[in-house]
C-alpha cells in the first residue's frame, strides 16, 4: 500500500503541473506557427509538446482519479492539441508525405486515448504497415516499442508485433550491470517501461524478470539522478515506479519534486541552469518535466487506489 | 586527529599506503606472512617502487630504526589496516602470524581504541563513526587472541565504546561463535542506519569492510548475510558515485557473500574490473579489490 502522504504529494504536484501546463496554453504558448508546414522545421518547438501535453492529458482522463476541475483542464488540453493540429489533418500530411515517420502515429495515438479519430490517417498507416519496408526501418528498440505500442493504441496492430522479440533487444531487456548505464540509458529503460506497459495500464505486460531487474534497482536510479538534480529524468523513474504493480522507491523522490516545484507548477528540469525568467522560455524549457510529473501523478494515484479497491472488493 | 600538520598527515597517509602495499604484495605472494620487518627499515624496500600510488614520505617519523621503537606513523598505519594485516594468512587458510600480531598489539597499545574512538567526541552516546572503531578493533582483538592467545601479557585486545566487545580478550574469541549484538539492534542506537535505509547502511558497511574476511563472523556479518540486496544496492549507487573505495569495500562484502553461499543479485567480478581501472590506484584499494578477488576464488572452490 502506497504512504497516504506520498499519494497526497502526488496529487498535488501533478494537479498543480497540470494546471501551469493548461494555463500556458491559454496565454498563448505551445501553439504552431500559422504558417506551419508538414515539414516541421523544428518538431521539438511546439509540435513534439503537443503530443507530450495530450499524452498526460489522455492519461488524466484514461484513469479518472483526478476531480473535475483537472479534467475539465485535461479535455481543454487536448482541443487545444487538436486543433493545433488542424484537427488530425497535420498528421496525415506529415505521414502521406514521409512514409517511414512515426511521430504521426505516435502522436495521434494519444488523442485516439481520449477518443479523437481521423479515419483516413488510420487507414493510411494500416496501408503503411504493409510495407517491409515500414517495419525493417534502423530504429532504436525502445523506439520500435514506442511504435508498437501507438499501433496498439490506435488498434492497427493488426500484424500483432512480437512484444517479446522487441523487448530484447532493449538495454533493459538486457538486464545489464547496473552501475554502466548513463542520462541516455536512463531515459531507454524507462521509455521500454512506458510502452511496454501502456504508461501503467498493463503492470504485467513487463516481464517477470525484467521487473525483478526494475525492482532492485530503481532505487538506486532514483538516488542517483535526485542527487544530481535531475528532476525530469527522476520523475520518469516515478512514473516507472508506478507501472510495475507495488512502488519500491519511497517518498523521497516525491518530496524532492515536492521542492523544488513553483508555486505556479513549474517544475525544473534539473537544476544545472536557473529557469528562464521569460515564461514562454520557461514554457518550453520545462513542458516534458511538467508532462512526465502529471503522468507520474496519475498512474501512481491510479494504481494505488486500484489496489485499494481491490482490496475492498 | 583533526590537528595534526599537513606534513605529518601526509606521512601518516603515506604509512597507510606502506602497509596497505606490503599487505597485499604477501597476499599476491600466495598467502605468506605480512613481512612488516622491511617497513621498519630507514628505506622503503625497492618493491615498493612497483605499488601504485603516490611515492611513501621519507619523514623523520619514517627513519626509526630496529622492530624495538616502530614509528608512530607506522603504528597509526597498522591501527588503520587493521584486521587486513591478517587478510593474506586468513585468506590461504592459515592463522594469524605471531609478529605481525605482536606489532598491531603494538600498535593499539599506543592508539588504544578509547582513544580512537572518542577522539572529538563529547560525551554523549558513540555516534556512528565510534560504532565502526569498535567493530574494527573487535575484529582485530578477535585476531590478536587468536595468534597470541588470551593469557595474561598477551595483546589487549580492545575495548570496544558500546555494543560489539565487552572486554575481555576471552570473550573476544569467544565472540566470534557468540557475536554481540548488532549496533541496529541495539534499541535507540540512532546512530546505527537500519539496513531498510540501504544507503546510509551500506556506507557503515563499506566502513567495516576489514570485518569481511575468513573466520569472522559476528552480528555485522550476520546483518551482511541477511542484506544481499541492500549491499548490492550500496555498491551500485558507490560506482555510479564515483566513490570507488566504497564500491570496492562493497564489492568486497558482495564476495565474502558469495563465498557464504549466499545468491547475489549482482555480478561481481565486473565491478571489480571496472574500480581496477578507473580508481585512485591506491594500495588501500587495491588490498580492497585483491581481498575481494580471493574471496570470490574461495567461492569458486566452495562451489
Amino acid at each position: 500500500m502506497t504512504d497516504h502522504e506520498v499519494l497526497a504529494t502526488a496529487q498535488r504536484i501533478g494537479s498543480r503541473a497540470l494546471a501551469w501546463l493548461d494555463a500556458s496554453h491559454e496565454t498563448g504558448f505551445g501553439a504552431l506557427d500559422d504558417n506551419v508546414t508538414i515539414d516541421i522545421a523544428d518538431p521539438n518547438n511546439a509540435y513534439k509538446p503537443i503530443g507530450e501535453c495530450a499524452l498526460a492529458a489522455s492519461l488524466v482522463l484514461r484513469e479518472g482519479v483526478t476531480g473535475p476541475a483537472d479534467a475539465d483542464r485535461a479535455r481543454r488540453m487536448l482541443a487545444f492539441g487538436w486543433a493545433q493540429l488542424r484537427d488530425g489533418n497535420l498528421l496525415y500530411e506529415r505521414q502521406l508525405r514521409h512514409m517511414l515517420m512515426t511521430d504521426p502515429l505516435e502522436v495521434y495515438a494519444h488523442f485516439v486515448r481520449a477518443g479523437y479519430r481521423h479515419p483516413a490517417l488510420e487507414e493510411l498507416v494500416r496501408s503503411l504497415g504493409e510495407l517491409r519496408s515500414v517495419h525493417a526501418a534502423e530504429t532504436a528498440p525502445n523506439r520500435r516499442l514506442a511504435i508498437a505500442n501507438a499501433r496498439r493504441v490506435a488498434g492497427l496492430d493488426h500484424r500483432g508485433p512480437d512484444w517479446a522479440h522487441l523487448t530484447a533487444a532493449t538495454w533493459l531487456g538486457a538486464t545489464p550491470e547496473p552501475w554502466a548505464l548513463d542520462w541516455f540509458t536512463g531515459y531507454d529503460i524507462t521509455h521500454t517501461v512506458f510502452h511496454l506497459t501502456d504508461w501503467g495500464a498493463r503492470p504485467e505486460d513487463l516481464p517477470e524478470p525484467l521487473r525483478a531487474y526494475v525492482r532492485d534497482w530503481l532505487p538506486v536510479w532514483l538516488d542517483i539522478w535526485l542527487e544530481v538534480g535531475q528532476w525530469d529524468l527522476a520523475a520518469e523513474l516515478l512514473v516507472v515506479d508506478s507501472c510495475i504493480g507495488e512502488p519500491v522507491t519511497g517518498r523521497e523522490g516525491w518530496e524532492a519534486l515536492a521542492a523544488v516545484q513553483r508555486e505556479d507548477g513549474l517544475i525544473p528540469r534539473d537544476n544545472a541552469q536557473p529557469v528562464a525568467e521569460e515564461p514562454e522560455q520557461a514554457f518550453k524549457d520545462h513542458e516534458h518535466t511538467a508532462v512526465v510529473a502529471v503522468v507520474a501523478s496519475t498512474v501512481t494515484l491510479s494504481r494505488a487506489l486500484g489496489g485499494a479497491t481491490a482490496a475492498v472488493g | 586527529m583533526p590537528t595534526a600538520e599537513p606534513s605529518l598527515r601526509d606521512e601518516y597517509a603515506a604509512a597507510v599506503e606502506r602497509v596497505a602495499g606490503r599487505t597485499l604484495d604477501a597476499l599476491r605472494g600466495a598467502g605468506g606472512a605480512v613481512a612488516l620487518a622491511p617497513v621498519l627499515g630507514p628505506e622503503p624496500g625497492p618493491e615498493l617502487a612497483s605499488a601504485p600510488g603516490p611515492e611513501p614520505a621519507s619523514g623523520p617519523g619514517g627513519a626509526a630504526s630496529g622492530a624495538v621503537e616502530p614509528p608512530r606513523s607506522l603504528l597509526a598505519a597498522l591501527r588503520v589496516v587493521g584486521p587486513d594485516l591478517f587478510a593474506p594468512q586468513l585468506l590461504g587458510g592459515a592463522a594469524p602470524d605471531e609478529p605481525t600480531a605482536l606489532l598491531l598489539a603494538q600498535a593499539h597499545r599506543v592508539f588504544p581504541p578509547m582513544a580512537a574512538t572518542r577522539a572529538g567526541q563529547g560525551t554523549g552516546a558513540p555516534d556512528g563513526n565510534a560504532v565502526v572503531a569498535a567493530w574494527r578493533d573487535w575484529a582485530a582483538g578477535v585476531l590478536l587472541v587468536r595468534a597470541l592467545g588470551a593469557g595474561p601479557g598477551s595483546a589487549d585486545p580492545p575495548v570496544g565504546v558500546d555494543p560489539p566487545v565487552d572486554g575481555s580478550a576471552g570473550s573476544a574469541e569467544r565472540s566470534v561463535t557468540e557475536p554481540a549484538p548488532a549496533p541496529a539492534t541495539v534499541p535507540g542506537h540512532a546512530a546505527w542506519p537500519d539496513p531498510a535505509a540501504w544507503q546510509a547502511w551500506s556506507i557503515r558497511m563499506a566502513q567495516l569492510s576489514a570485518l569481511a574476511l575468513p573466520g569472522l563472523d559476528g552480528a555485522v556479518h550476520r546483518t551482511a548475510r541477511a542484506h544481499p540486496l541492500a549491499l548490492a544496492r550500496g555498491a551500485v549507487r558507490s560506482m555510479l558515485r564515483r566513490d570507488h573505495r566504497a564500491a570496492a569495500r562493497l564489492a568486497r562484502w558482495l564476495a565474502w557473500s558469495r563465498a557464504q553461499g549466499i545468491a547475489l543479485p549482482l555480478d561481481v567480478e565486473p565491478i571489480i574490473a571496472r574500480i581496477r581501472v578507473v580508481s585512485d590506484g591506491s594500495a588501500r584499494t587495491a588490498l580492497e579489490l585483491a581481498i575481494a578477488e580471493a574471496l570470490l576464488d574461495t567461492a569458486g572452490e566452495r562451489a
